[in-house]
């Protein structure tokens, strides 16, 4: 059982790694990105997106794994690169919450670039930062 | 007297026409000949000169001295790319920058273009390999070599990478799925004179030209090698990448023979100074990491 649960470890790990690995100069918000969200300094949760331009619009996906939810809008204004993300998810009370954020793409040239700015869902805020891995 | 003076002022006009016509004959021409866009009912022929470095490596782009010799040939009569048997020889870099005003970009992709012309930071310079025309504007040149009995064709990158692109020429398809690469996947025929390669399965690592043109997985890419003479290869490229624009466009090229040039050892990641020079504005390279990113 033990060995089982390496195997699977091992190969989740590869997979992340070579995911992780393959640079990527197309669509600059194409790419699986980490980072973390919440309404104060202290108060941080672990966030991660993978994001995909289809050639039309950008589609993606949050925490992927079980708590997963895809993101419902995301758009690049890339006068300002700015860039706007809705998604349909739940808080961390488990009760569902409809997030807005805006944010500023930023080292675009980079392997490792950016996304900072601000979320709300209802009258909560707070701030995010995401870096593209 | 004064018809004299009159002679000498005619003469002197006369040798600085000449001189002009001579001079200008010599300058060297654009490389782009003629961007087409299609899917707009409308051509431009507009030429473009070069990117920041195309053509100005060690294979340069070549100086005839003389009237070219007629294209040579293999035996089933088609144009051969690379040297002659015995011989040597070398294709001088091109197409430093694919695109040009006219190019249908979509929004994004405009805004990346413009982004990276300031702030280069190319994967080539972080010793990556490069698809599509941009393998021709590696420094030094590349190098052709057909493989009749194989079916293929193989360009070597003498700078950047150092690396190879093979054409397969035995009628097979794309294979279904491919993983995408660098290099992604080349099938060529011959149309005539014309080698005419289609590539495909590309990944997103690179820039497909000098000037950072970009690019999605979605980029087919066609190619056409006409050797016209002896020294030149005249090369068409047409983009379809749905992804990043809004129709097929094309340009046009031509890269000059480098005879008596071959390949030698250039290993990128001992020689690799020209970042310091090619990041622009994007000055924080990440030097602490073995692995290139």
């Amino acid at each position: 059982m033990r060995l089982k649960a390496a195997v699977i470890f091992c190969l989740l790990a590869g997979l992340a790694a070579g995911v992780a690995g393959f640079a990527q100069e197309g669509h600059p918000l194409t790419g699986l990105w980490y980072g973390d969200w919440g309404p104060n300094a202290t108060q941080r949760n672990h966030l991660t997106i993978q994001m995909q331009w289809d050639g039309k619009s950008v589609m993606g996906i949050v925490n992927p794994g079980p708590d997963s939810f895809p993101l419902k809008v995301a758009t690049l204004d890339s006068s300002k690169w700015t860039v706007h993300i809705e998604a349909d998810g739940k808080d961390e009370k488990g009760s569902p919450a409809h997030f807005v954020a805006d944010g500023k793409l930023e080292n675009i040239g980079s392997y490792n670039r950016t996304i900072t700015g601000n979320w709300n869902y209802g009258t909560t805020k707070g701030t995010f930062k995401l870096r593209r891995d | 007297m004064r018809h004299r003076a009159i002679i000498v002022c005619l003469a002197i006009v006369l040798a600085l026409i000449t001189l002009f016509v001579e001079l200008h004959a010599q300058a060297p021409q654009p490389q782009g000949q003629g961007q087409q866009v299609q899917g707009q009912g409308q051509g431009q022929g507009q030429g473009q000169g070069q990117g920041q470095f195309g053509g100005r490596g060690r294979g340069g782009r070549g100086q005839p001295t003389g009237p070219s010799k007629p294209t040579p040939r293999w035996a089933d009569g088609h144009p051969m790319l690379g040297a002659l048997a015995g011989e040597k020889g070398i294709w001088g870099a091109c197409c430093g920058s694919l695109s040009n005003a006219q190019t249908p970009y979509q929004p994004w992709a405009k805004a990346l273009y413009d982004y990276r012309r300031n702030n280069e930071f190319e994967p080539h310079t972080r010793c990556k390999p490069s698809g599509g025309a941009r393998q021709f504007v590696t420094p030094y040149g590349t190098e052709i070599v057909e493989m009749p009995e194989l079916q293929k064709i193989v360009i070597f990158d003498i700078g950047g990478p150092h690396t190879f692109r093979e054409i397969f020429l035995d009628g097979k398809p794309h294979p279904a799925n491919l993983v995408p690469s660098y290099y992604g996947d080349s099938r060529g025929h011959w149309e005539g004179d014309t080698l005419v390669v289609e590539t495909t399965g590309f990944n997103e690592s690179f820039w497909m030209d000098r000037a950072g043109s970009p690019h999605t997985e979605k980029l087919r890419f066609t190619e056409k090698f006409t050797r016209t003479d002896f020294d030149t290869l005249r090369y068409e490229v047409t983009v379809d990448d749905p992804g990043a624009y809004t129709a097929t466009w094309s340009n046009t090229f031509q890269m000059r023979w480098n005879g008596g040039q071959e390949l030698f050892e250039y290993v990128c990641q001992d020689n690799n100074f020209a970042p310091v020079l090619l990041v622009g504005q994007e000055e924080r390279v990440d030097r602490t990491s073995v692995i290139i990113p």
